[in-house]
């Protein structure tokens, strides 16, 4: 099964695409995706109800959060009441060590995204602030990012052994399924995306 | 340069700061529609029965002021991240608009460029029949210091 992780829609304030234009492009393109997750920035979409665009293309749409840390920009999987209380997602100086020890205590994942990036990326940070208990998963491959930025993703990762996960990070709707992540078990739901992510049952993926 | 952003939302947002009054020309209207590349007959031909303005036609028009008085963040130095409109009516020539202006937000967030505070400037047009026809949310962009957390001290 394969999922796009990472994706914006017109929920967030810099992205012009329509969750069922994501929809119609997978499908007019035959891109390969199973589904995909939604990730805004800085909130969680709790209005939102993707059901009938999933009945009616046939495709998995989860939602997700990116929120921003002293590390760069991470995506939280597993967004609940428990977790928007116990800090604020519009905060753009939450410390990463937070959101991780947060994210888990809720039975969420977070996910460190374009870690190759200059000043918003996990790898830039990471010398001068030192690693952080609980990461155990980062984004080896991003969509939006430079093809070194994601090999140097994917060497961190090495380094570091975390899991690697892939996503478009599309704004716009042509970008989707741009990178995904391969799992070796059928996903229905964002508590059997989590399990998988826990259990490192996925690799990232290019499909661009 | 920081700021405290939370404070700078609870003083600002949501109040009106300026109103001015626009009356679109029909001229006005069609070379504008034609600068956009529009050909469609009801944007760019006065003649036409239904002639009214393309819906991007609001953004060209710009208040007395860009910001509330004693605003504390300095803009000479920002940029224009676009406009976004909504339309909810038709325009006509000779419609006497009512341009009313507020901060709609202000928010902060990082690229990789670094930090950036947002300013979401919203005019919202009526017409003489106090009609909502058009709103513009224009955004500012002003580098921000990300190393010092709000409220830290100089």
């Amino acid at each position: 099964m394969i999922l796009d992780l990472h994706n914006h829609s017109v929920i967030s304030d810099d992205s012009r695409a329509k969750v069922e234009n994501y929809c119609q492009w997978i499908t007019r393109r035959q891109i390969p995706l199973d589904g995909f997750v939604l990730s805004e920035h800085r909130q969680f979409d709790d209005v939102s109800d993707y059901r009938a665009l999933e009945d009616e293309y046939g495709l998995l749409i989860l939602k997700a959060s990116e929120v921003e840390t002293e590390y760069g920009h991470v995506l939280v999987f597993g967004v609940n009441a428990d977790l928007r209380a116990a800090f604020p997602f519009d905060d753009v100086r939450l410390p990463l060590a937070r959101v991780v020890e947060q994210s888990a205590r809720c039975g969420a994942v977070a996910v460190p995204c374009h870690p190759g990036r200059p000043r918003v990326g996990m790898c830039a940070h990471f010398e001068k602030l030192g690693p952080v208990e609980g990461v155990t998963i980062i984004e080896t491959l991003n969509g939006g990012s430079r093809g070194e930025e994601n090999e140097r993703a994917i060497e961190f990762a090495k380094r570091q052994g975390f899991q690697g996960v892939g996503g478009s990070d599309a704004h716009i709707v042509s970008h989707i399924g741009r990178c995904a992540t391969r799992f070796e078990r059928e996903i229905e739901n964002m508590d059997q995306l989590i399990q998988a992510l826990q259990e490192g049952d996925c690799e990232a993926i290019s499909l661009g | 340069m920081s700021v405290d952003v939370k404070a700078l939302k609870d003083e600002f947002v949501g109040h009106q700061f300026d109103e001015v009054e626009f009356v679109p020309d029909a001229r006005a209207m069609a070379e504008f529609a034609s600068a956009c590349g529009e050909t469609a007959p009801e944007f760019v031909d006065p003649s036409h029965d239904d002639f009214r303005a393309v819906p991007n036609y609001t953004t060209r028009y710009h208040g007395r002021r860009s910001l509330p008085k004693d605003f504390p963040v300095e803009i000479r130095t920002s940029f224009d991240a676009g406009k976004c409109v909504e339309v909810h009516g038709p325009i006509q020539p000779g419609d006497k608009l009512v341009a009313r202006s507020h901060i709609h937000d202000i928010y902060e967030k990082t690229g990789r460029s670094g930090g950036m505070l947002f300013i979401v400037h919203r005019m919202a047009f009526s017409n003489q029949r106090d009609e909502l026809v058009s709103i513009v949310d224009w955004r500012m962009v002003v580098r921000m210091d990300m190393d010092r957390r709000d409220g830290d001290s100089e």
